[in-house]
């Protein structure tokens, strides 16, 4: 070749290594750049279709407990309809027309009688007493205090009409009408009104489905990956289940629904709609995760440690439980907290065994109909009612609270339990 | 190894007894499925019902409503539902499978109408359209101006089609084959467009051996041929074109009212609810001199509106507790009537003849007798 | 083989081509040269094997071994990488079994018990014959749990007293005592590598074994740690056999009383370590002592 010598040569190339080095980095900066644009942009745009949700309009009605429409005896079948309904006339005694008289009652939310009868149940004394009471607004008002619907608008192409708008600014002047928080939201189950759906019932079906799939797929998991890393013969027959494992894990979560609804309803006639029924569902479609984080966790414990616990004669099983499994937990932990995050967002298969339903009664247990977070946003986010918009993001946001404590916790167990001391 | 095993027998000892549990015990809520377009109604009467009675609220599932006879005609007992919701009258065949399962009386309910619009948005003018127009714009085959002969749909713009009508070009957004606003626009929008036309009209009437001579005449392939002139019929007129000008847009009809408005050139077909609570964002448009509006449906001038239904089992009102109750707070007047909670949904109140008719039914138990 | 040659390689640049060809031709060993030269039998063995082969799969990497160890001796295993040392010492205990395509013919006796006997529980074997590995291995426990583990699964000790005094004997045993008393409920993982080693060491002693076997138990730590461990060898050989296998011919020379030579999976000699390394009977031997390879 020439007589260089090889520092030389080294330096020459140098110029160009360093800058295909930097190029590397910058593509990876942008790739991350890039994603992180779209996660603000889903984040910000849920959060701001979102956050009105969470509080409320209130309308503050003067109200009469008229002992003529309340029996005492048994006051909750009373018609407290009729007495939302006379509380609005006496508020507004000049409406007289028919047609106007509907409009007025519109403002008030139909759970305001609801609310009512339970003041009345809790305090039957109430009965023949006079009381200013903060009524739930209807959706409309909501919409319409929110700054949802234009006043501007020409009267037709609106939910809200001339008169009822007036009705409302005499309210606000009055300081009959204030916003607070909206803890219905988090109390209620579903709901055709807007102004009262909530989304307790599908947390609590979350929660029941969860807790069985963590009860279930957890020991059950984390056995059969023991047994396969550590007692398993390798031979033919484990390979074959490996295999099988890791094709089951990338099936479609669908597949297991349909597996559900032939299995669990149609061949042991369990209810429909039932947390029981979801929950064994997501748990076999979390177990492959499982068994295969499980082994990793397993494999990823070194052989040292064994060797040490055989070393002083323990059996294999005491080498796997006393020193292996502690080991390998926070990695056995990880992969089942994911796989449970993987589950609360699933709602494929749940369309299959039922749990896609209007449930108001927010569920008591494993078998009562229930939903889930994620079928609830769906059912929201199919509803007419322009206020369940706001609602859907709402419910997003709190559906992702949960994936991020979830996760958040399976970081944190990590990071605890993951020095060797 | 003890907490394992400790919690693996309390996972199956859970097991167990929910299994036990639900075998032996009855349901004590009423089970519901069905359309997803009497879901909206049918969720509001049971919330109503829930919450103003003592019995726990009904459990209404949107299944579509296909799926939801299939599951209501699969038997008797607790695991199966009690009503299921439709957006079309029971066919011959379901029937039949309830008869055969052992479900022998079935209550018929209807409940209301239901439109379906085409609309646009605000930011546009309105559209004035006949049947004829919307089959001609949408079909995928249409017959052709002079020969009257079969061709694939070659219109791309309104005014091609009509000339009274904008130049702008055909996009309609619309839903799947799967859904039921699809197969009833299909029937009574498409249908009725048609039929404007002699021959296609004399073809869905025709029967046997004049089915051939005018399926030659419309210029349809042999392969298409079905001794009931109506089968080749419904198959030409449900044919929604594939070319774009059709857009599917997914069951969520909320998502075609958002692309409405982005998009002020093009049509969306959905149901009248979501016209009623968007009216600010979308505007119905002119069918046949009729605009959608809730007296044009109730009265059933305005032609794109069909019946709303729902089923009963007689064998499970004595049964399951709550069905009683359900049935007659959907039968008030306050939910169902002119004035009642229903209409304030969207739904489009029956006549007060028919109203009372169905009530009288109900509370009867009159079961359904299909010849 | 070709281990040997690349590990040869820094040393073989200074050579001539011609001896780095006599070096190599005189690692491949005849077959009449494989009967093992010196004395590798004795009387009243507490270990005794005869005709040992390994396999793992297909592979035989230890070829008709025979040997004993007696009671109270420091046996030294030496010979270049890959001979089969650690291999032949993992029979002993039977910790080959962790390795599922290995295979183990022959005859392995403590005592008169069969090693390799079907009937033979690993458990009280690995009791009686414990291993300090290559690298200190402490559990990530506390000191005291490290060494109170081997008892408490065997039950040797019936109440928390005995179990501390265990515990306190094997940390003096080790030598280790003076330095852990006051932390004895910190990690194992926080000690030093020679504090670790004996740790690892008291914990083998703590169940009480007869052997010890150490795989190069030095091979990890620094000169200083190493001599303290040399140290304490030559104190456990009073109580204990301990077999060896050391790369360190010094270290070989320093603590054993008998030392073996292992190549290639052959046994090539055995003899009382200042007689193999002095006045080695084998020219392999030789070899390797004398820096020709390893």
């Amino acid at each position: 070749m020439n007589n260089q010598k090889p520092m030389d040569i080294v330096q020459a190339g140098l110029a160009k290594r360093y800058k295909k080095e930097k190029r590397f980095k910058l593509i990876g900066l942008s790739a991350i750049i890039f994603s992180l644009m779209f996660l603000v942009f889903l984040f910000s745009s849920i959060f701001l279709n979102g956050y009105k949700a969470f509080y409320q309009a209130e309308l503050r009605i003067d109200v009469f407990f008229d002992p003529a429409l309340l029996d005492i005896k048994d006051p909750a079948s009373a018609n407290f309809d009729a007495l939302v309904k006379k509380s609005l006339r006496t508020t507004f005694p000049d409406v007289k027309k028919r047609k106007e008289k509907k409009k007025l009652y519109g403002l008030v939310s139909t759970d305001g009688s609801f609310q009512l009868r339970d003041m009345v149940l809790a305090d039957p004394a109430l009965v023949g007493q006079n009381r200013s009471v903060w009524l739930l607004a209807d959706d409309d008002v909501d919409m319409l205090m929110k700054g949802y619907i234009d006043r501007n608008l020409p009267q037709s192409d609106r939910r809200i009409s001339d008169v009822q708008i007036g009705w409302i600014d005499k309210l606000i002047d009055a300081g009959r009408v204030k916003f607070r928080f909206n803890i219905g939201f988090f109390t209620n189950g579903d709901s055709r009104e807007p102004e009262s759906a909530g989304i307790l019932g599908a947390a609590m079906g979350s929660f029941y489905m969860l807790a069985i799939t963590l009860v279930l797929s957890f020991p059950i998991g984390i056995g059969a990956a023991i047994y396969l890393e550590e007692f398993a013969a390798k031979n033919r027959i484990t390979d074959i289940i490996e295999v099988n494992i890791n094709n089951l894990a990338a099936v479609p979560s669908i597949v297991f629904g349909l597996l559900g609804l032939a299995v669990f309803l149609n061949f042991f006639h369990l209810p429909r709609s039932a947390p029981l029924v979801g929950g064994l569902v997501l748990f076999l479609m979390t177990l492959p995760t499982i068994i295969i984080t499980g082994r990793v966790a397993l494999q990823s414990v070194p052989p040292s440690i064994r060797e040490a616990a055989l070393g002083v004669g323990a059996s294999k099983m005491q080498a796997v439980l006393h020193h292996v499994l502690p080991l390998a937990m926070p990695g056995m932990l990880t992969g089942a907290i994911i796989g449970m995050a993987r589950a609360l967002g699933e709602s494929a298969p749940l369309l299959m065994i039922g749990m896609v339903a209007f449930i108001v009664d927010i569920p008591a247990g494993i078998t009562d109909p229930a939903t889930a977070l994620p079928v609830q946003i769906y059912l929201w986010a199919d509803s007419p009612e322009r206020a369940f918009v706001e609602r859907t993001s709402a419910a997003i946001m709190v559906l992702l609270t949960f994936l991020v404590l979830m996760n958040g916790t399976a970081v944190y167990l990590r990071s605890k339990f993951e020095r060797r001391w | 190894m003890l907490k394992k095993t400790v919690s693996i027998i309390t996972a199956a000892v859970i097991t167990g007894a929910a299994i036990t549990a639900t075998v032996a015990g009855a349901r004590d809520y009423v089970s519901i499925v069905g359309s997803s377009t009497v879901y909206p109604f049918a969720t509001t009467v049971a919330e109503q019902f829930g919450k103003s009675t003592k019995f726990s609220t009904p459990k209404v599932e949107s299944t579509g409503s296909g799926g939801g006879l299939k599951l209501f005609c699969s038997g008797i007992g607790v695991s199966h539902p009690d009503i299921t919701n439709a957006s079309r009258r029971i066919k011959k065949s379901e029937y039949d499978k309830c008869q055969a399962n052992g479900i022998k009386d079935i209550i018929e309910v209807k409940v209301g109408y239901d439109g379906i619009v085409l609309a646009n948005s605000r930011k546009s003018a309105p559209m004035k359209l006949t049947r004829k127009d919307i089959f001609l714009a949408l079909a995928r085959q249409v017959p052709d101006a002079e020969s009257g002969k079969l061709v694939d749909n070659p219109y791309k713009t309104w005014k091609e089609v009509n000339p009274s009508l904008p130049d702008i070009k055909i996009e309609v957004l619309g839903p799947p084959p799967t859904s039921g606003t699809r197969d009833a626009f299909a029937e009574l929008a498409m249908e009725g467009g048609a039929k404007t036309f002699a021959d296609m009209s004399a073809l869905c009437k025709a029967k046997g051996d004049e089915v051939k001579p005018l399926m030659t005449k419309l210029g349809i392939p042999e392969s298409g041929f079905n001794k009931k002139g109506k089968k080749v019929f419904q198959h030409i007129a449900h044919s929604i074109r594939e070319d774009g000008a059709y857009i599917e847009a997914g069951e969520n009809d909320n998502l075609i009212v958002q692309k409405l408005e982005a998009n002020p050139k093009s049509l969306g077909i959905f149901g009248f609810s979501f016209l009623d609570q968007n009216e600010d964002k979308v505007q119905g448009s002119e069918i046949d001199g009729h605009m959608p509006t809730f007296e044009g449906i109730s009265d059933g001038s305005y032609p794109v509106s069909r019946p709303l239904f729902f089923y009963v089992k007689k064998d499970h009102v004595s049964v399951i507790p709550g069905i009683k109750g359900y049935l007659a707070e959907f039968t008030s007047d306050k939910a169902w009537g002119e004035e009642g909670y229903l209409a304030d949904k969207g739904m489009i109140p029956m006549p007060i003849e028919e109203r009372a008719k169905f009530a009288a039914d109900v509370k009867k138990l009159t079961p359904l007798v299909l010849q | 083989m070709l281990q040997i040659l690349s590990s040869n390689t820094p040393r073989s640049t200074a050579k001539s081509r011609e001896e780095r060809i006599q070096s190599k031709a005189r690692m491949l060993v005849d077959r009449e040269d494989r009967c093992t030269a010196g004395d590798p039998f004795v009387e009243n063995p507490r270990m005794s094997c005869r005709n040992v082969n390994v396999y793992y799969g297909d592979k035989q990497a230890i070829r008709d071994v025979s040997i004993d160890i007696s009671e109270n001796e420091v046996l030294a295993m030496i010979g270049p990488s890959g001979c089969g040392k650690s291999t032949f010492l993992r029979c002993l205990n039977r910790m080959n079994d962790t390795i599922n395509i290995c295979r183990v013919t022959g005859e392995l006796k403590l005592d008169d018990s069969d090693i390799y006997d079907k009937k033979m529980d690993v458990v009280p074997l690995r009791a009686r014959v414990g291993m300090v590995f290559q690298k200190p291995n402490p559990f990530p426990k506390s000191i005291y749990d490290n060494i109170a583990y081997g008892p408490t699964i065997h039950g040797l000790a019936a109440t928390k007293t005995e179990l501390t005094e265990i515990v306190e004997i094997s940390l003096i045993k080790a030598g280790l005592w003076d330095e852990v008393k006051d932390r004895l409920d910190q990690p194992g993982t926080g000690l030093s590598g020679g504090q670790q080693q004996r740790l690892c060491i008291a914990r083998a002693i703590a169940v009480g074994p007869e052997v010890i076997l150490m795989d190069e138990p030095c091979s990890a730590l620094d000169p200083i740690a190493t001599a303290t461990i040399e140290e304490l060898i030559s104190e456990l050989k009073q109580h204990y056999t301990i077999v060896i296998v050391t790369h360190n011919m010094q270290q070989a020379a320093r603590v054993s009383q008998r030392t073996a030579y292992f190549h290639l999976g052959d046994l090539l000699e055995v003899s009382q370590t200042d007689v193999l390394f002095t006045r080695p009977s084998h020219q392999l031997t030789e070899d390797y002592i004398t820096g020709r390879f390893g």
